[in-house]
C-alpha cells in the first residue's frame, strides 16, 4: 500500500447557503515572486465530493513567501443555476514557517463567504 | 390648505429610494475587529473597478476608516455603474499599527454591481487569523 504523502497547504470549500460540500470547483495556487513582482501559478485543481483540494503542492516546493489561493466561485454558482455576488474568491496569506500545516478553509454562500486559519 | 402649500409638501414624500437627484444606489463597507470586539479604524483601503474592455483595474478612491471602521464617501451616484469592483484592505497594516502580526497580507473582495440603484453594504469582519464579507444591509 503506497503511503499517501498529503500537501502542507489543504483547502475545504463548504457551501453554507446549501449546507454541503462545493465539489468541482477549480482552486488555483500562486505564489508571489517578491522580485518580479508577479504571481505565479503553482498548482491547480479541483474540489472532491466532500469539497476538499488534495495535492496543491508539495512538501518541497512549499517555501516561505506570500502565497494566493483562488476560488472560481463564480463558475461554481453558475454550473449550479445560481448568481453569486463575488465573481472568485481570492485569499492572499503569507507563509512564515512552512514546517507547519497549513489548512485553508472556504466557507460561502451566494452573498457571504468566510476563511481562516484552520487545522 | 393652499395648492401651493399642498405642491411644496409632495414634493417632499418620494419613494424610499429616492432622492431629488435621482435614485440612492451607494455601496458602503464597514471594517470590524472582531478579535478585540472593536470597529478598524484607520484602515487604509482603496475601491476599484473593472474596465470590462481591458479587465484593468481603474482606481475610484482611497481612503481610511474612521472609528467607527466605516469610510464614507467611497464613490458618488455619477462613478457607481455597473461593473466588477474590487475593495483592497490594508489589513496586516492595520494589525502592525498594534503592534500584532497577520496571517494576510492585505484583504481583497471582488464583487458584482449589476444593479446601481441599489444599495450595497459589504463589510469586513476581522482577526488577526479570519475573515468574512457578506453583502449586507
Amino acid at each position: 500500500m503506497a503511503a499517501a504523502v498529503s500537501s502542507p497547504l489543504t483547502t475545504h470549500v463548504l457551501n453554507t447557503g446549501d449546507g454541503i460540500p462545493a465539489s468541482k470547483m477549480a482552486v488555483t495556487l500562486h505564489r508571489l515572486d517578491s522580485e518580479l513582482k508577479i504571481w505565479n501559478m503553482l498548482g491547480v485543481g479541483t474540489t472532491n465530493e466532500d469539497g476538499r483540494c488534495s495535492g496543491l503542492i508539495s512538501q518541497e516546493a512549499f517555501t516561505s513567501g506570500m502565497y494566493k489561493l483562488r476560488f472560481e466561485t463564480g463558475s461554481y454558482w453558475e454550473s449550479r443555476g445560481q448568481t453569486s455576488f463575488f465573481p472568485y474568491v481570492e485569499v492572499v496569506f503569507t507563509i512564515t514557517d512552512p514546517g507547519q500545516r497549513f489548512h485553508l478553509p472556504l466557507l460561502m454562500s451566494q452573498f457571504s463567504y468566510s476563511t481562516y486559519r484552520g487545522s | 390648505m393652499s395648492a401651493l402649500r399642498l405642491q411644496h409638501i409632495q414634493r417632499h414624500i418620494l419613494p424610499e429610494n429616492q432622492t431629488m437627484a435621482g435614485s440612492l444606489g451607494t455601496l458602503t463597507t464597514h471594517v470590524l475587529n472582531t478579535g478585540m470586539g472593536v470597529p478598524a479604524a484607520n484602515v487604509a483601503l482603496v475601491l476599484y473597478r473593472q474596465d470590462s474592455s481591458t479587465n484593468a483595474w481603474t482606481l475610484i478612491t482611497s481612503g481610511t476608516t474612521n472609528d467607527d471602521g466605516r469610510c464614507p464617501g467611497l464613490i458618488t451616484k455619477e462613478q457607481f455603474t455597473a461593473g466588477v469592483y474590487k475593495l483592497h484592505f490594508e489589513t496586516a497594516q492595520y494589525w502592525a499599527s498594534m503592534g500584532e502580526t497577520s496571517f494576510y497580507p492585505y484583504v481583497e473582495i471582488v464583487f458584482t454591481i449589476n444593479d446601481p440603484e441599489q444599495k450595497y453594504h459589504v463589510p469586513l469582519l476581522l482577526s488577526r487569523f479570519s475573515y468574512s464579507t457578506y453583502r449586507g444591509s
